[in-house]
């Protein structure tokens, strides 16, 4: 039992992560960035060929990975979304922008690199035992990494001022503009930062979990069930979610056979929802 | 026992308390102004009386009966109106077509009869149709009818909205800011209008920034600040209170 | 003036439609299993994008179409392979259910707002899916339903009203799929002009302002989701009827996006539009295949340049504008030739 709760904190922590580089672009765009998975997903090749078939330092390779998903998140923010906003008569265009940027990444990692399930040998072995549970090195470093860059990220948010901008126009756009913010250039920043975290936590992730070319949507439907647990644009909430959605899993695949384990927290989400509408922490106002 | 009723009305998001144990009397045939800084939640009590948003707490008491958790629409049945800030309006129907949908209510024959265009939905339509020409004439309109309402001038576009919500009779109005983006014509036109539905027996509510209108208009007036009821009187009293004064500080409200 | 271009036009392309689509191309291509094929699955596509066109309708957004597809063909391949009813039977069943089940999953799921709606109906399809592999004594779970009998003739009181299915022969499927797209596109054009296309309309325009005149919002929000549904599980008994076989994985998350995009490539505001959608996108995703190993990445520059430029649809390029700019073109020229 213990195990299965170690493991669920475990998955906890890298899962909140990733759910909060989709919740920051959510506040900041209010648009959901359906291409998380796919960043996910490139972040994790990116580490495979740096660091496991380049040999490079894993750190630097992580390094690349955040810098050059960022730089794919500000590509995307100011050639597709940004004049889209603009123009489009329709709300729901702006998803459907999304989506196809997620077909775009998707389909080319695709023909970069075929279908086949890489893996990446990690770089400390062995397990420690914990309270009566084991757990592999590897595993307790991707769960420290991921403390340090959340809590990184926390503190950017609250205490710079670029942080605190950004926190602004999650909370409203008018008056932030108003206050003479260049919102646009912030919503390009705040999509390349939810984009370089999403790269990260495929880098980090890899360590422990196969990735291949087509895990992008499976990694975002997680990413949405976090989001719609916790609440959405809100920060607490994607660590609310996150968590709960480790725990789920975890317990899951520890007592009931494995494809059922979703089937269940889909019904609990559902059930959820129905008598918290926003998620956990959400605020009203998306 | 007034029109409306609101007793320790409250509503918690999250761990944020929109609105705080606010009571109200509402008397018939009074026109009523709510007001108060952003924020302060004046919106909110609108959603929770009109059935758009569920209530954390307290009652709301319309015409004696407990309206809480009533859905929206059968409250707006019972003759509770309220409009939006944005314009409450369909923008992209006709004028004509947004009257006919407020007729709606008034078919005798159902969805189905209408898919099938039976008789009785063919009356329904030439019913409507002439209700809503009738009017649109007496509304000054005539030449718009076939116009699609984003087109319209601002001026005739508030008349239309206003010819939806008081389509059905209602004896309560909530107005959400209506006069906002008006020029002084305009205000004068709809102040004019409000006065007559007061004198056509309806009460109303309005949410306003606009001091002056609030000032002419209303016959007494509830300011509300961080969701509570911080002070209610008549024009002249809350002009004069301290806290109400403190309140708008900082905002370019004047009086 | 410009009104009676437009009827026109509307009308002479209906007619040419109708022509090219029920007698010209099953007689022509009668022997091109390959066209006919495209053409049927295109049909069947178009019939379940028009439910989700509904939806859109009302202003929501659904991905999870994929879902009740699976729900409807799930239904007819249980139906008729483990017990004896007739296709025509199992048909309209599988719709019902899966009406059924939108209906009671709707009540609850379309209070959601924005987003968590969208989300939640992208989980359905991935739920969907999880679920048929799962109840393995009713679904066979990942080894799918395979062998699934073609619909017999269909007799009414001893006549032959509808021929039996022979396999290899793709023309009574081309009719039937037909038959039923122009019959569910009449109707929902029907719906669509009556008094709760107007209703749909104004909850897309302004819900607040609906249920602000007393209009009962939830029963015509489920209305449009329950007929979504049901034509999603119509559409799904076809498609497996016709390929005689499903899988939990027969229509996925990508099916669901798919069932959007039809929608949006024609153009949300007309009720064409997902027909068009449907037909232009899978014939031109079939040719595609030659250049098999890109098919995907074109299809998502596509997308991306269509939503860049032409986010209102393809039928959002005014009739009237190319009608007066051909007008323009062919006085300038007349001109010149004058001279």
């Amino acid at each position: 039992m213990s195990q299965i709760i170690i493991n669920g904190i475990m998955l906890g922590m890298s899962y909140s992560l990733i759910a909060l580089g989709l919740t920051l672009v959510f506040g900041i765009m209010n648009i959901v960035n359906f291409a998380h998975g796919q960043m996910y997903m490139l972040g994790g090749f990116i580490i495979y060929y740096v660091y496991a078939q380049w040999g490079l330092n894993f750190f630097v390779a992580l390094l690349f990975a955040a810098l050059l998903l960022g730089v794919i998140g500000l590509v995307f923010e100011k050639a597709f979304f940004r004049r889209f906003l603009r123009e489009s008569r329709r709300p729901e265009s702006s998803m459907l922008l999304a989506i196809g940027t997620a077909k775009l990444l998707e389909s080319v990692a695709l023909i970069l690199f075929g279908e086949k399930h890489r893996g990446v040998t990690p770089f400390i072995t062995g397990v420690v035992s914990f309270m009566g549970a084991y757990i592999p090195k590897i595993k307790l470093f991707i769960f420290i990494m991921s403390f340090i860059l959340i809590l990184g990220l926390l503190i950017f948010i609250k205490k710079t001022s670029f942080g605190l901008a950004l926190l602004a126009i999650v909370q409203d756009k008018e008056v932030t503009k108003l206050m003479g913010v260049d919102t646009n250039r912030l919503s390009m920043i705040g999509f390349a930062i939810g984009a370089a975290l999403a790269g990260i936590s495929g880098g980090l992730l890899t360590l422990s979990f196969p990735i291949y070319a087509g895990m992008g949507s499976d990694i975002s439907i997680k990413s949405f069930i976090m989001i719609m647990i916790g609440g959405a644009g809100v920060v607490p909430g994607a660590i609310v979610g996150g968590f709960i959605l480790g725990m789920l899993e975890s317990f899951g695949y520890g007592f009931i056979p494995g494809s059922a384990t979703y089937l269940l927290i889909f019904l609990l989400v559902i059930l959820l929802l129905i008598f918290k509408p926003l998620g956990i922490m959400g605020k009203p106002g998306y | 026992m007034g029109i409306l009723e609101l007793e320790n009305l409250s509503k918690n998001f999250g761990g944020l308390k929109a609105v705080n144990n606010f009571n109200l009397t509402v008397e018939k045939g009074c026109i009523y102004g709510l007001i108060g800084p952003n924020g302060a939640g004046k919106s909110t009590v609108f959603n929770l009386v009109s059935g758009f948003i569920p209530t954390t707490s307290g009652n709301v008491i319309f015409n004696g009966q407990n309206i809480v958790g009533m859905k929206p629409n059968k409250i707006a049945k019972l003759g509770l109106i309220r409009t939006f800030q944005e314009p409450t309006i369909y923008k992209e129907f006709s004028v004509t077509e947004n009257i006919e949908v407020a007729h709606y209510l008034h078919h005798e024959a159902n969805d189905f009869g209408h898919f099938l265009n039976t008789e009785k939905a063919k009356k329904d339509n030439e019913v409507a149709r002439s209700h809503t020409h009738k009017l649109i004439d007496s509304l000054g309109l005539t030449k718009f009818s076939d116009l699609l309402v984003e087109n319209l001038p601002y001026g005739q576009l508030r008349l239309v909205q206003f010819a939806l919500c008081s389509s059905g009779n209602p004896t309560l109005f909530l107005l959400d800011e209506p006069f906002t983006g008006m020029n002084l014509e305009e205000i004068d036109a709809f102040s004019k209008l409000v006065l007559l539905l007061r004198d056509n027996g309806a009460t109303i509510i309005i949410i306003e920034h606009n001091m002056k209108v609030v000032m002419d208009l209303c016959e007494k007036i509830t300011v509300l600040n961080f969701g509570e009821k911080i002070a209610e009187g008549t024009p002249n009293e809350i002009q004069s209170n301290a806290l109400v004064i403190e309140a708008y500080l900082g905002s370019d409200t004047t009086f | 003036m410009h009104k009676t271009y437009k009827n026109s036009y509307k009308l002479y392309f209906a007619i040419i439609v109708f022509v090219v689509y029920l007698i010209i191309v099953p007689l022509a291509f009668r022997n091109n299993n390959y066209l006919l094929n495209v053409i049927i699955t295109s049909s069947i596509l178009s019939i379940i994008s028009l439910g989700v066109w509904l939806v859109f309708a009302i202003g929501r957004i659904n991905i999870g179409q994929g879902a009740f597809a699976l729900i409807g063909g799930y239904t007819s391949a249980i139906l008729l392979t483990k017990t004896g009813i007739s296709f025509w039977l199992a048909l309209p069943l599988s719709g019902i259910l899966a009406g059924l089940i939108g209906y009671l999953i709707g009540r609850p799921i379309l209070r959601l707002k924005g987003v968590y709606f969208d989300m939640l109906t992208l989980c359905m399809t991935q739920f969907a899916t999880l679920a048929m592999l799962n109840m393995t004594k009713l679904t066979s779970g990942a080894r799918g339903i395979i062998n699934i009998p073609l619909p017999k003739a269909l007799k009414i009181a001893g006549i032959t009203v509808i021929p039996q299915f022979t396999p290899g022969n793709y023309i009574p499927f081309y009719y039937l799929t037909a038959l039923i797209l122009i019959f569910t596109f009449f109707a929902l054009v029907r719906l669509n002009n009556s008094r709760v296309g107007r209703v749909f309309s104004s909850l897309r325009q302004h819900e607040g302002l609906t249920a602000s005149i007393g209009i009962d919002v939830v029963k015509y929000r489920l209305l449009a989701y329950t007929i979504c549904c049901f034509l999603g599980g119509l559409g799904g008994s076809l498609f497996v009827v016709y390929t005689q076989s499903i899988f939990p994985t027969t229509f996925k998350v990508a099916d669901s996006v798919n069932f959007m995009l039809y929608c949006f490539f024609g153009g949300l505001e007309y009720l064409f539009g997902p027909i068009l959608g449907s037909f232009l996108l899978t014939i031109s995703f079939e040719y595609l295949r030659v250049i098999q190993k890109y098919q995907e990445a074109i299809y998502a520059v596509l997308l991306i340049l269509m939503m860049l430029f032409l986010p209102n649809g393809l039928l959002s390029i005014r009739i009237g504008q190319l009608h007066d700019k051909t007008k323009l073109f062919i006085s300038k020229n007349k001109k010149k030739v004058e001279m």
